[in-house]
């Protein structure tokens, strides 16, 4: 029997790589600041690759991941009841 | 008594107030909807909350304690290693959050391992689980009593194992009474004090050593390798790679972090819940972390490098505003310990009570709930009597252990309908036995320096997938109940 899938969990799994893309790319980031930067050269007093890949990319993410889950992660109803409906606040 | 301990005092006395006031609350409860009420806070909890829950379950003493402790011992690279764990809201809600809020809401699970049920309907896959989380749960819930006791002995000078019972009383009182409902009210104060509690330290810490610029001077002129990300090559880029795969990728197997997905409100709460969460997470990590790196410029010479921060609450701030860091340390600690007793308690006061005995009536699950509590955290205590120096390192192994066994029955088995209980099954038992040759007689496992948790997790994806694939299908019932939609 075929069976039809639930509109709802298209989203699920659009979210599910979203999340998995941002935190690979949060990852290669970081990794490729602090590896890459070096430790001689000194920024705020602290070693280059800190200062840049330990404080300002994780914050910059930070903030990115504000805009992208506001923006790109739809409001679906989680009872069956009415799922056109969008969640109240 | 000192301004430090006051203020601690007054924090525990409002922990207390809000453990007897949410008793009352759940006491009103019909018995039929206590379940509900008791593990998942009637379901309606919103984004704050669901935050607090999730980030503070998740950043454990490991962040609160090992955390500065691991920079003190080893320089910035844990820096950069602890900041993987900053996603760990997205990395939970996002891969199966919504799944979870339908699912739970068409077969009323309040556990997770009502939702395992569901999805497996195996008796020894509840079972299974139900024993390896309490084995992987309760030493690490005892490293959290450990930095909880380590923070309260250096504020007030009691000796450790009066700090240890004073550490886990006021946790006993607000988790056994109240449940969950005390559980997330409690993190809802715990949350700002914890907060505050960072911000503080750090400010005091940086202010004491002199600004970073100093500090870099005499971590340099101690040892170059505190600059350095590897620590000269101590730990390889392969092993921060699998941390983060520990801390970020896998954290969806962590069963206790779960608890967000199953009481979030709706999917404004879930949202909420993921962005706050990652700054929280963020303000918590970085701080911290960098406090205790920043300490060693300080005090160099500190005999258990897990006691930096309440060292450095004590002897850099003012006494009074100690007292509100160390609070923020402790309650860091608890949320953590109130969510694994949560957990515990539902795998076997209520899932497991349910396989063995299908007639049990909500009485005894009730009165079962409040006893499993007690004992896991009476337990989890007398486990805390033999204090390690460095926790970091049981944490990770109860990390890696909880993930081998739940990764894949959790992210594949709600992601992909072929998935099926032998899946599970497989997953589970190769899983455990891959980390645990890897941890033992198989070192070589550790591929190129990495976390053992790595090969066993990838080990059980393996297994959940070929067992999947050469055994029968799930039911039609179990691919509705998950992924079809409802006809009414």
């Amino acid at each position: 029997m075929k069976q039809t899938e639930d509109p709802r969990i298209k989203v699920s799994r659009r979210v599910f790589l979203l999340a998995w893309v941002f935190f690979s790319l949060y990852l290669a980031a970081v990794l490729a600041a602090s590896y890459l930067l070096g430790i001689r050269p000194r920024l705020w007093g602290l070693p280059q690759w800190v200062t840049i890949g330990n404080i300002l990319l994780p914050a910059v993410f930070v903030i990115l991941l504000i805009i992208v889950v506001e923006k790109l992660i739809p409001d679906v109803s989680l009872t069956d009841d009415k799922p056109e409906r969008r969640e109240p606040e | 008594m000192n301004a430090a301990t006051i203020s601690f005092l007054v924090y525990t006395g409002i922990l207390a107030a809000i453990g007897v006031w949410s008793f009352r609350i759940v006491e009103k409860v019909p018995i039929n909807k206590y379940e509900q009420e008791f593990y998942a806070a009637g379901r309606g909890l919103g984004g704050v909350v669901v935050a607090l829950v999730i980030a503070g379950g998740l950043a454990s003493a490991g962040t609160f304690i090992a955390g500065p402790g691991m920079t003190y011992a080893y320089g910035y690279s844990w820096v950069m290693i602890n900041n993987f764990q900053i996603f760990m809201n997205l990395l939970l809600l996002a891969p199966i959050g919504i799944l979870v809020g339908i699912v739970a809401r068409r077969v009323n699970a309040v556990t997770y391992l009502d939702l395992f049920k569901a999805r497996y309907q195996s008796k020894t896959v509840i079972i299974l689980l139900a024993v390896l989380v309490t084995f992987f749960l309760i030493p690490y819930m005892a490293t959290q009593f450990v930095g909880a006791a380590r923070v309260i002995s250096q504020m007030t000078g009691m000796g450790y194992l009066v700090s240890l019972a004073f550490g886990a009383l006021v946790v006993l009182v607000y988790c056994v009474l109240g449940g969950m409902r005390g559980t997330s009210l409690a993190t809802l104060l715990q949350g700002v004090v914890i907060t505050v509690g960072c911000i503080m330290l750090f400010i005091g810490t940086v202010h004491s050593a002199g600004g970073f610029q100093r500090s870099t001077e005499v971590l340099a002129a101690q040892d170059a390798s505190f600059l350095s990300p590897t620590k000269s090559g101590e730990f390889p880029p392969a092993f921060a790679f699998s941390v983060a795969c520990m801390t970020g990728f896998f954290i969806v197997g962590m069963p206790h972090a779960m608890l967000g997905a199953l009481t979030y409100k709706n999917t404004k709460a879930l949202k909420r819940g993921i962005w706050m969460g990652g700054i929280l997470v963020f303000l918590w990590t970085l701080l911290l972390c960098l406090s205790g790196v920043v300490g060693r410029s300080i005090i160099p010479n500190l005999a258990v490098p897990d006691e930096i921060a309440p060292w450095l609450a004590m002897n850099v701030m003012p006494k009074a505003l100690a007292g509100i860091v160390l609070a923020g340390i402790v309650a860091g600690i608890q949320t953590t310990v109130a969510a694994m007793a949560i957990i515990i308690t539902s795998s076997i006061a209520k899932n497991v009570l349910q396989e063995l005995r299908p007639d049990v009536s909500p009485t005894t699950i009730k009165a079962a709930s409040r006893w499993t509590m007690a004992a896991c955290l009476a337990l989890a205590m007398g486990l805390a009597v033999f204090q390690p120096k460095l926790i970091q390192w049981i944490i990770f192994f109860s990390i890696g252990g909880l993930e081998a066994a739940t990764f894949g029955p959790i992210l594949l088995g709600f992601n992909w309908k072929r998935g099926n209980r032998y899946g599970a099954l497989a997953a589970i038992a190769c899983g455990m036995v891959v980390y645990a040759l890897a941890n033992t007689v198989c070192p070589w496992l550790k591929l190129w320096g990495t976390h053992p948790s790595l090969v066993a997790v990838i080990a059980a994806v393996i297994a959940f997938i070929g067992a999947s694939l050469v055994s029968r299908p799930p039911s039609e019932n179990v691919v509705q109940t998950f992924w079809g939609q409802k006809i009414s």
